[in-house]
């Protein structure tokens, strides 16, 4: 019995180390190889540690470079937009959503649900044409609200299920009081879904800076692009690729996001699973 | 959760007319929902059932341009495509890619969740650091995978020189049609699994140890247990991980046309890469149109039996 346990554990810490070294390695691999000369980047075999560590592929890309810091804010308007957008929209639908129980809910409910499936390159061959006709197309505003449209679905049902939690007792209370409706919803109901807040903002944020098909189909000026579509059209040669400064350009565009999710995990992790788990 | 029996209804206490009180309800929560379901319908119902109708139509990007409308064009789009055997191999491709990532993220998503579960050193640091690849943007991650699959001086070049023992030193995963498919469903794997463990983790807390201790003292071995008590009581959040993973990799685009745009030779040309060929390369939006329109039918029909299939295990 000792001895097969034993294994077991030396099995578990297999599988463990081998998941996480296919998880963490390409991190550790695209880092160090932002930090290493082009020669040595371009030499094989390769180097599993830089031998001349150098941050001139940095410093090229913050002083010679022109484009990427303006699709990297441009990334940063647009998803930010799209969050605060997002979340104000969630808050109010999902309230409606789990509060009051009309016979259209189930009609929004399975619009919300089908509107997920749906697939993207579908919406961007009529989008196309019809932001057109509203002159929306090759405008940030544009993108924001396509965007902001193909967060809402998921996140207004993950936020009724905060909703959900929250004990009816309360809003009865405050409505014998004599406070109205917006007011017992914003003074008295919002702030208890505050964890709910965090977790849609966050994970509409994530989405949003990941977007690359409706800023390459809706975007076509260069100075509006976004990092990923930027990077695709600016970096990505046919045949030849600059790959140090590819990888430090990922890394860059990692970053932001990665400092935001350690920082809130917690709320975000929290409210994923609470989300799936209601589905 | 325990609220719910308790109905929001003040009314009763206030005295207040019947009808008044439900109508004012109505007008409210619509006009909450109203911003939402807006955006909806314009920006994902209607381009949808726009892009069902442009499929039935000869209409291209000239056509926006000159602003003249599409024209009925009796099934030509569909006709061409099965004429021209692109789509049959593009369903089968996106298939092939979407059943072997789902299986694979299941497989491993699920040893990790196991392992976590277990009382092991470090597993919430562990929980916590697996999740950076999923915060990684789908293109920086098809570019991290193209550098280590890179043709001339790749890791993976030299990895698969090393294990082949010097036999193998041209090894190019993505210039290959036998494996480019792979590479992307390992670059596509690499980023999802960390979801689907965490909420697989957080699924395995709602199997109670009292049922599995119990089974232990009964006798049953490790994979009985398993399969009888851990799978049936994660049943929802296994359901939830899965449709989830199926929705993700049927939609995958960005990914796919960044490691290698459908080629080479086709072999990584799923639906997705088609439709956006068609529509925005080749300049023919209603073929691209045709392409998403089977596209969706082929996913409800996939999501249907789905349901169906795990309406029928629940009977057992």
């Amino acid at each position: 019995m000792k001895k097969k346990q034993i294994i077991f554990t030396v099995i578990r810490y297999i599988i463990v180390a081998l998941i996480l070294l296919f998880l963490l390695f390409p991190l550790y691999w695209v880092l160090m190889t932002s930090f290493k000369e082009n020669m040595e980047a371009y030499k094989f075999p390769p180097t599993f540690f830089p031998e001349f560590p150098t941050a001139g592929a940095y410093m090229k890309l913050f002083t010679e470079d022109q484009y990427f810091f303006r699709y990297y804010i441009n990334n940063f308007i647009v998803s930010g937009s799209c969050a605060i957008l997002t979340t104000f929209m969630a808050i109010i639908s999902g309230y409606a959503l789990s509060r009051f129980h009309f016979k259209w809910n189930k009609w929004i409910i399975a619009a919300f649900t089908s509107a997920q499936m749906f697939p993207v390159v579908s919406r961007m061959i009529s989008l196309y044409g019809l932001m057109g006709k509203m002159h929306l197309i090759n405008t940030r505003q544009g993108l924001i609200l396509a965007l902001t449209a193909a967060m809402i679905p998921f996140t207004t049902m993950l936020m009724a299920s905060f909703f959900d939690s929250i004990p009816k007792v309360l809003e009865e209370a405050a409505f014998i009081d004599g406070a109205g409706r917006f007011k017992i919803l914003f003074s008295v109901i919002i702030p208890l879904v505050k964890p709910g807040i965090l977790a849609v903002g966050i994970y509409s944020l994530l989405m949003t800076w990941d977007d690359y098909l409706h800023a390459t189909t809706l975007i076509q000026t260069d100075s509006l692009r976004t990092l990923s579509a930027g990077v695709s059209v600016r970096y990505l040669g046919e045949l030849s690729y600059d790959w140090s400064l590819v990888n430090t350009i990922s890394v860059i565009g990692i970053i932001p996001m990665l400092l935001l999710f350690f920082f809130f995990q917690k709320h975000l992790v929290k409210g994923l699973v609470q989300g799936a788990v209601k589905g | 959760m325990q609220n719910k029996s308790i109905t929001f209804d003040p009314n009763k206490k206030k005295g207040a007319p019947f009808m008044r009180r439900i109508t004012k309800d109505r007008l409210f929560a619509l006009a909450l929902l109203t911003p939402s379901i807006i955006v909806t319908v314009m920006f994902i119902l209607v381009p949808v059932f726009d892009s069902v109708i442009r499929s039935l139509q000869d209409y291209r990007i000239k056509n926006i341009i000159a602003g003249t409308p599409g024209k009925w064009n009796e099934f030509a789009n569909y006709m061409k495509l099965f004429s021209n055997n692109k789509l049959l191999p593009s369903i089968e491709t996106t298939f092939i890619f979407v059943g072997g990532v789902v299986l694979a993220q299941f497989v491993l998503g699920m040893a990790m969740a196991l392992v976590l579960n277990s009382n092991l050193k470090g597993a919430r640091f562990i929980r916590s650091i697996m999740m950076a690849p999923w915060i990684v943007p789908t293109i920086i991650s098809g570019l991290i995978w193209m550098w280590i699959y890179q043709p001339q001086y790749g890791l993976l070049k030299y990895v698969v020189g090393i294990f082949s023992a010097g036999r193998v030193t041209d090894f190019a995963m993505l210039n290959n049609p036998a494996t480019a498919l792979l590479g992307i469903a390992i670059a596509a794997l690499w980023k999802q699994i960390p979801l689907t463990a965490l909420l697989l983790v957080s699924g395995l807390a709602n199997v109670p140890e009292e049922t599995m201790e119990a089974a232990t003292v009964d006798g049953a071995n490790a994979v009985n247990r398993f399969f009888h008590i851990t799978i049936p009581y994660m049943k929802s959040i296994i359901k939830v991980t899965t449709s989830m993973s199926i929705i993700e990799n049927f939609k995958q685009f960005p990914l796919i046309w960044t490691m290698t745009g459908g080629g080479p030779d086709n072999s990584t040309s799923t639906l997705a890469i088609l439709s956006y060929r068609e529509a925005f390369v080749s300049n023919n939006l209603g073929s691209g149109a045709a392409v998403t329109t089977i596209w969706m039918l082929l996913m409800i029909g996939v999501v249907i039996l789905f349901n169906i299939i795990f309406k029928e295990t629940k009977m057992e």
